[in-house]
């Protein structure tokens, strides 16, 4: 009985894992950036948020994302709010996505990351630059989104093996 | 063509506003929050700001115990890349503890030097005191170059305070909150420090680049010329954001498109700080507390009231001297009036006395003579006298009747 409850709670565990994982990455910034590479950066939640909210994984909530997106702000030290609306937008993408294939095939979902990606930080750099007066490199945006983009193809690999092993 | 359009209309609407089961929000109304919490963000409005800043305690230490398997990773790789160099960093840092001794002595006695220079310039006395802050959150974000620091305005940190890495400048503080505070890195795009370029005194704006190394900016066309690899940059203070005399690092030549320039070797290396800290200035003034009130805080107008009271002083201590050598005039005038009777009355005396002296003498000539004239006087028949009138015979009669040849 006691190993049925406990198993049960490992499972809840486990279906949460993307939202935990999630929040971890925002607050601890994985992203190898103290490997000091020069301008290697890429963007660990784009990835996760894209990949969960496009297959409709049913505990991602928007909520979480549009919180994560508070949180992320506060570590990096954006004003409040861009992130939660970059994480937003890529939900929307998603969606929209979602409603307009009819057969999904990982390359498009691949090109579309990329183009998504790239959208969501030039949105983010103009409001920074224009509205918020800061200086932004530009070249590690495009740096960081040809990374996020070729990283997304390998954690897409781990987050499909994860899916299939939680519907087993 | 229409329906496609049709179609394209109901995914987006879709994309919108549907919500699955288990969506509390549609993602429409996420976006306007978004976009709200922007406005507000930018906002400077005290509501906001407390909200924000319960947020970030609440973040940062998230973020702070999330990141301890991570960081426990890094400093373990850090130590073991340490003790492999451990000995050589050893004789090395033995070396410069050698050299830097001996400089120490000299640097102390200019330091004192300048704080006098400094008091005497500004009125006032900084005391400073540096507090050991750890740092909690250092991700390294290709985009902005920040630490979080565990100290707050509960330690009095404010904004603009300065943090260093030991006696090197590392960045000032942006944020700050109850216990933490953000610290702007000097690597930091949005980093601009006012700064001189030593030996050559060259003033310049130090500014971050992102990567480990600032760039000098706004300086005279010609002035870079001057530069060699063992100048070094200090804080100018300029501004007043920071204090003057920090170091900030060397220069360190490179060469780009066939021309030579300049970049800023940072002394500390920011990715390697696990505990900075940040220098509490007080300042406190020279004058009185009771005039401190009225004192502008332009030193010059506070120097103009200085000199004005001290001409007071001085205009009324002239009248003073003037009234005592008034009264002093006229008591040497009364003096001297004093002075000239008195040497009357003595010159009158002195006459009387030789008046008198003279009675005496003539009065004791006569008495001789009444008992000697016998003596001295001349006789017909014996010519042994002389006559009376004479000085011989006034002679004999004091001599008591002796004549000169006896």
């Amino acid at each position: 009985m006691s190993s049925l409850r406990s198993k049960g709670i490992f499972l809840r565990i486990y279906s949460w894992l993307p939202v935990i994982i999630l929040f971890i990455s925002v607050l601890n910034e994985f992203d190898l950036n103290y490997l000091n590479l020069d301008y290697f950066s890429f963007n660990f939640p784009f990835i996760l948020i894209f990949y969960f909210t496009l297959k409709d994984f049913k505990n991602l909530d928007y909520i979480f994302v549009f919180i994560v997106g508070l949180f992320n702000d506060t570590v990096v030290g954006l004003p409040l709010g861009i992130s939660s609306l970059s994480y937003i937008l890529i939900c929307i993408s998603t969606s929209y996505f979602r409603n307009i294939t009819i057969r999904p095939s990982p390359i498009k979902d691949w090109f579309y990351f990329l183009f998504i990606v790239s959208l969501i930080n030039s949105i983010n750099y103009s409001i920074l630059t224009l509205f918020f007066s800061f200086n932004l490199v530009l070249m590690s945006y495009l740096v960081n989104t040809f990374f996020t983009f070729l990283f997304y193809i390998v954690f897409v690999s781990i987050f499909k093996f994860y899916l299939k092993s939680l519907n087993d | 063509m229409a329906a496609s359009r049709d179609d394209l209309l109901i995914a987006i609407r879709s994309a919108f506003l549907k919500k699955s089961t288990q969506q509390k929000f549609s993602l429409l109304t996420l976006v306007f929050i978004s976009i709200f919490t922007i406005l507000l963000s930018s906002l400077d409005f005290k509501i906001i700001r407390i909200i924000k800043v319960g947020i970030n305690e609440v973040v940062y230490r998230s973020s702070f115990i999330v990141s301890i398997p991570e960081n426990f990773l890094k400093n373990t790789y850090i130590e073991i890349v340490e003790y492999s160099t451990f000995y050589n960093k050893y004789k090395k840092s033995n070396d410069e503890l050698k050299l830097l001794r001996s400089g120490n002595v000299e640097n102390e006695i200019i330091q004192n030097e300048n704080k006098e220079l400094k008091e005497l310039i500004n009125d006032y006395i900084t005391s400073s005191d540096k507090l050991l802050a750890k740092i909690i959150v250092d991700h390294n974000s290709p985009f902005l170059k920040s630490i979080i620091i565990n100290k707050g305005s509960k330690n009095g940190i404010k904004i603009g305070t300065n943090i260093y890495d030991q006696s090197y400048l590392v960045g000032r503080v942006i944020e700050v909150n109850y216990k933490t505070s953000r610290v702007l890195l000097l690597s930091d795009l949005n980093s601009n420090v006012p700064a001189t370029i030593a030996p050559q005194n060259i003033q310049a704006i130090i500014t971050g680049t992102g990567d480990n190394h600032g760039q000098i900016k706004y300086i005279k066309d010609g002035l870079s010329d001057k530069f060699s690899e063992e100048s070094i940059v200090y804080t100018s203070g300029t501004g007043a954001i920071f204090k003057s005399g920090i170091p900030i690092g060397t220069l360190k030549l490179f060469e780009k498109d066939k021309k030579t320039g300049f970049n800023v070797e940072f002394y500390s290396d920011f990715s390697q700080l696990k505990y900075v800290f940040a220098e509490i200035t007080l300042r406190k003034d020279i004058q009185n507390s009771n005039n401190s009130e009225n004192q502008e805080a332009n030193p010059i107008e506070a120097k103009i009231k200085i000199l004005e009271d001290e001409k007071e002083i001085i205009e009324d201590s002239n009248i003073k001297f003037k009234e005592e050598n008034d009264l002093l005039k006229i008591k040497i005038n009364e003096l001297n009036d004093k002075i000239f009777n008195l040497n009357l009355n003595l010159s009158n005396q002195n006459q009387k006395i030789n008046q008198f002296n003279l009675d005496r003498e003539e009065l004791e000539y006569l008495r001789l003579n009444l008992i000697y004239s016998h003596k001295c006087q001349t006789r017909k028949l014996f010519s042994t006298g002389y006559k009376v009138g004479t000085p011989e015979y006034k002679e004999c009669i004091l001599n008591k009747g002796k004549k000169i040849n006896e």
